[in-house]
């Protein structure tokens, strides 16, 4: 791990030991900037949440980060999980094993917490094959939490790809990263669904 | 340092490796922004750039001033050189131009990143021969005081002096005031330790936007019957 990334991980692991969220979100970029948007602000925060987003990271990244520190001193109840795009050279199964990984470690070490786990984006301007990895490994993702209750899978995408295939600059600024108004729409399903997991854990 | 010496000054577009075509998407869009638009004022560079447009501050202080925002993430100055020639420079005449890039050049020395920056700027008054600059230095990055802050700090001081012998050109460093007395960058201020939050972008807007405003003010607006 780089230099940076110690930088994050080293944070996150200390921000943990005084904080006690409720919710915690971890991921890659799309998880990161998240937490640089008003949304956050508007409706994150309030659900006492965490952002252990860390640009560039895959699979492999979070889990090391989870298993090294990032769970050890806190018990959120839900945990986002976002994580696959950057899985560059991996095939949509191995993508979804390291996704199934994730989860079974954040079960280990955090047994009454609900993961759920967001549908990878397509990305890109036109057609093109990261897409269509991105959209198998949901459909692998999906089938292989479909029988876990301490897991749900959500798909955020508001639907980005317009009729002839396009993504706009509008919604992903560099058809990858969500603008402020993307985030919007693809949050505001998410809080309902965070809500409505936290109420059901609610004692 | 010729462009056959100097490696950041050679322009190079990026190869699609991922499999999306992401970057030549985001150049094919700027240069149809060319053929649609009148800015007074472009910005262009990295990510240091493209995200600034992401921020209300850009909507509140720059949009008002026509300004287009060229910026890529991850590209070094081969690419921003690469994008200039290829049409992100056609049918447009902005009075400034802001340039912000040289933090992604890892593979080449200070010396040379300052010169691909030079190559760019030579560029810019080449083709654009009213028009002022204003070149943004590079700022310091990590959490802690690490190579690549020595490195670009090296590299802002190599333009301050150069730069103007250029033309209508000036360095302006945003950077003070990011690193702490301890040696350290806060994430409240660079969320990732290389990119600026909402709340930091706003502090170097300040000063920047008074400038365009100055330029502006001083640059009169070529007529449309001058284009032709």
């Amino acid at each position: 791990m780089d230099v940076i990334g110690a930088s994050f991980h080293n944070r996150f692991v200390s921000d943990s030991k005084g904080k006690e969220p409720d919710v915690l979100f971890v991921g890659d970029s799309l998880v990161q900037l998240l937490h640089e948007f008003e949304v956050w602000r508007k409706l994150f925060s309030p659900l006492h949440a965490l952002n252990f987003g860390v640009s560039g990271d895959a699979t492999q990244h979070v889990l090391w980060r989870l298993i090294n520190g990032e769970l050890d001193y806190i018990s959120p109840k839900v945990v986002v999980l976002w994580v696959g795009t950057n899985n560059h050279g991996h095939t949509p199964e191995q993508i979804c094993g390291g996704i199934m990984a994730i989860i079974n470690v954040i079960h280990q070490k955090l047994p009454h917490a609900h993961t759920l786990v967001l549908g990878l984006l397509p990305r890109g301007k036109n057609p093109n094959p990261l897409r269509e990895r991105n959209a198998s490994v949901n459909a692998l993702v999906q089938a292989e939490v479909v029988s876990l209750s301490h897991v749900s899978f959500l798909d955020v995408d508001p639907g980005f790809i317009h009729s002839d295939g396009s993504i706009l600059h509008q919604d992903m600024y560099d058809y990858l990263h969500l603008t402020q108004q993307a985030y919007q729409r693809v949050c505001q399903p998410l809080y309902e669904r965070i809500k409505s997991l936290l109420d059901k854990q609610a004692p | 340092m010729s462009a056959e010496e100097n490696p950041a000054a050679e322009p190079a577009p990026v190869i699609d490796v991922q499999g999306d075509g992401r970057w030549m998407s985001q150049h094919n869009r700027f240069v149809q922004e060319c053929k649609d638009a009148e800015p007074d004022v472009l910005f262009v560079g990295d990510s240091m750039v493209q995200l600034m447009q992401q921020y209300e501050v850009w909507r509140e202080l720059f949009s008002p001033l026509h300004a287009l925002n060229f910026g890529v993430g991850g590209d070094t100055t081969c690419n921003v050189l690469w994008r200039l020639q290829n049409g992100e420079l056609d049918n447009i005449r902005p009075r400034v131009v802001v340039l912000w890039v040289g933090t992604n050049n890892h593979e080449h020395t200070a010396d040379q990143v300052a010169g691909g920056i030079l190559a760019i700027v030579q560029l810019l008054l080449s083709r654009l021969p009213k028009c002022k600059i204003i070149v943004l230095g590079l700022l310091p990055r990590g959490e802690f005081p690490n190579p690549l802050r020595e490195k670009n700090a090296a590299v802002n001081n190599l333009l301050r002096t150069s730069l103007p012998q250029l033309g209508p050109v000036q360095l302006i460093d945003v950077g003070g005031g990011f690193v702490h007395s301890d040696g350290t960058i806060s994430s409240r201020d660079m969320f990732d330790f290389l990119h600026l939050t909402a709340s930091a972008y706003r502090t170097i807007s300040t000063s920047l936007h008074e400038l365009l405003l100055q330029l502006l003010e001083e640059t009169p607006q070529e007529r449309r019957a001058s284009l032709v």
